[in-house]
């Protein structure tokens, strides 16, 4: 059964110390935040069932900058509700800037 | 300050995790954690967290970490007025009262050496004015007794308010080591004349007041004992990227071969409702995706079924996935695989040991083989791709058809499964409190023989990853590990030389340490071929091993 997925597309501050965290690093940082939280947290199906996160651009490591990346849930959630429980699980140097969807 | 961005992996040396602790200096008494290997392999170490964890909790203190930096910053910090600093604070390691070391392996001993060397801090115990230098988790100090001003014993947890106390109320370093030398699993050498003489060991106090023999200091309760349910969560990849939660600490079996026995006795067990707390407030603090329930051998945890059937539905709900480094087979056939399979990826790993029965039976390695290729079939079900089996080889009474065996072994085992098998082989070392404590080291012409005809052996099998243990390697495993306090000059000599990770082939330099061992006029064979008649470690009371080899 295919389960039905609700994106939320937010912009995403990188600076300070978080500089020197790869992608690889914050796709691991942002799914453990996301499971802090009590957010309906959508997980990839099939064997290893994961967080589901995109990011829709990059940054290099070792720059301060902003990307988009996408959260998936397995219920429509308020945007705004996403971001007022996922934030106080992120550490100093990421924060989310702007709601895009 | 350092340009990290200049660096490797600058991550390893940012000091941001999630649940870090930063405390404010002013006032308190400095400690430092330092690891003698990389961030990633010390940050996989329990112990060290559970010390910093502890440590924090005291109002009085302030503990923070370092960790053996990458090749290049070495290099950096050897050349430049930079000395290697604290994550949390980046406090050069001098200016730290004490400096906290979990040894954990022999080979990390010329680690250590560096990171002292590195922090500003020198590196023999008689030349340090104020810092002190704690090392624990070495089996056999000795070695080790010139560069260390305490040695502690056994599991901290135990003694970490009488060691927070004397150094609250003691503000010299003689006061302190003093106080120490006399506590439960508190070791001072500076306190004793250790020598020996023909080939006895002899070991007298200087004083009145200090302990002799010392006694290992273990956890009463391991219920109510201290777990870091903060959980310092990297922002990074570690080596072992879970976390580990111990179900049991010690064993109930008697390997002749393991000195885990005698290290961690004696044994005692978790509540099933301890482990499901710990389990639910560490998820909650970290969002970890990855627990391994921990012990010496996992199946001899008495409420292990209970514990699976009650934690399956918080694991199910949230994806966690759960590994169990320690099984045994029968259980895997009988009840424990109906419940694995609904759990997320389970690893497994068989510690054969001994490819045959009779040598196997000396080792006191209960494992019923039949059931065990039973269980092979029923392995492939379980959503494991691979599954890794140990073997020793260098076993005393050992025969050519052990070595050869090994082979079949894995045959069957990958027929069975059907799965790709890693096969890991190792050397066996008489180590300081195993019950072969007191056996003879197989010679090295002997070793390199045996190693080649198993490498022959397996050179045709195909879908299996074989990792034999290096004989050097080994070889100057076994000698530290049961070396004196001659031996510390030889490990500054091959430190002087330019030895370090010694635990890492491309590191590793057997030559280097010869030169050392020969400078000093050490003959290994003296450490390896048990030619005393007490052990350089004897002054540690062992627990009551049950010598019952069948």
């Amino acid at each position: 059964m295919q389960i039905v997925k609700f994106p939320v597309k937010v912009k995403l501050k990188k600076f300070s110390d978080l500089i020197f965290f790869s992608q690889l690093d914050l796709i691991h940082l942002l799914a453990r935040a996301l499971r802090r939280t009590n957010l309906p947290i959508y997980f990839t199906q099939g064997f290893h069932p994961r967080v589901k996160i995109s990011f829709l651009s990059g940054l290099k490591l070792g720059v301060e900058g902003q990307m988009d990346v996408v959260f998936y849930f397995r219920e429509k959630i308020q945007p705004q509700d996403m971001v007022r429980e996922l934030s106080p699980q992120l550490p100093k140097g990421l924060e989310i800037v702007e709601i895009l969807s | 300050m350092i340009n990290l961005t200049n660096f490797q992996r600058p991550q390893r040396y940012v000091g941001n995790e999630w649940n870090v602790i930063k405390k404010p200096h002013q006032g308190k008494i400095k400690i430092c954690l330092a690891y003698p290997d990389l961030y990633e392999i010390g940050m996989s170490n329990l112990g060290l967290r559970i010390i910093y964890g502890l440590l924090n909790e005291y109002p009085d203190i302030v503990c923070e970490r370092s960790f053996l930096p990458g090749s290049d910053l070495i290099i950096h910090l050897s050349q430049s007025q930079d000395k290697l600093f604290s994550l949390e604070s980046k406090t050069p390691l001098s200016e730290f009262e004490v400096i906290g070391v979990n040894i954990g392996h022999e080979l990390n001993y010329t680690n250590f050496l560096k990171i002292l060397d590195l922090g500003g801090i020198p590196i023999y115990a008689n030349q340090r004015a104020d810092n002190i230098v704690v090392v624990s988790s070495v089996s056999n100090p000795e070695p080790l007794a010139d560069f260390v001003d305490v040695f502690y014993i056994g599991e901290f947890e135990e003694n970490s308010k009488i060691f927070v106390d004397i150094l609250k109320n003691c503000k010299s370093k003689p006061e302190r080591l003093r106080a120490l030398a006399g506590q439960e699993g508190f070791y001072v050498p500076s306190m004793y004349n250790f020598y020996r003489k023909a080939n006895t060991y002899f070991f007298e106090k200087k004083y009145p007041d200090v302990s002799l023999p010392i006694k290992r200091a273990y956890v009463r309760d391991l219920d109510t004992s201290y777990v870091p349910t903060k959980w310092l969560t990297p922002h990074t990849e570690i080596t072992h990227d879970r976390v580990p939660i111990e179900l049991a600490r010690g064993c109930p079996r008697r390997c002749t071969f393991c000195q885990a026995r005698d290290v961690y006795f004696p044994y005692r067990q978790r509540k099933v409702e301890t482990v499901k707390r710990l389990v639910r407030q560490i998820y909650e603090t970290s969002g970890y995706e990855e627990f391994s329930f921990l012990a010496l051998s996992a199946s001899d945890y008495s409420h292990i079924e209970a514990l699976l059937d009650e934690m399956y539905p918080f694991f199910l709900k949230h994806q966690i996935g759960l590994s169990l480094p320690s099984l045994r087979v029968d259980d895997l056939i009988t009840v424990l695989h109906k419940k694995l399979l609904k759990l997320k990826k389970s690893s497994l790993t068989l510690a054969v040991e001994a490819a045959r029965d009779p040598l196997r039976n000396r080792l006191n390695k209960e494992i019923d083989i039949k059931k065990l290729f039973e269980a092979a079939k029923v392995i492939k079900h379980l959503g494991t791709r691979r599954i890794k089996i140990y073997f020793m080889f260098g076993l005393p009474g050992e025969e050519e058809e052990d070595l050869l065996a090994m082979r079949d072994f894995v045959n069957k085992l990958r027929s069975e499964s059907g799965l790709m098998v890693g096969v890991s082989i190792n050397i066996f070392i008489p180590k300081p409190f195993s019950i072969w404590s007191d056996q003879k080291m197989e010679t090295e012409s002997n070793l390199n023989r045996k190693r080649q005809s198993i490498l022959n052996n397996f050179s045709r099998v195909r879908n299996i990853k074989l990792s034999v243990a290096s004989v050097k390697n080994i070889l100057l495993e076994a000698i530290i590990s049961r070396a004196d306090r001659k031996f510390s000059e030889v490990i500054y000599k091959a430190y002087s030389k330019g030895a370090i990770m010694d635990g890492y082939s491309e590191h590793f330099n057997w030559q280097i340490w010869e030169e050392a061992m020969a400078d000093s006029d050490i003959d290994y064979n003296d450490y390896l071929n048990n030619t005393s008649d007490n052990y350089p470690w004897s002054f540690i009371e062992s627990a009551k091993v049950i010598n019952s080899c069948k």
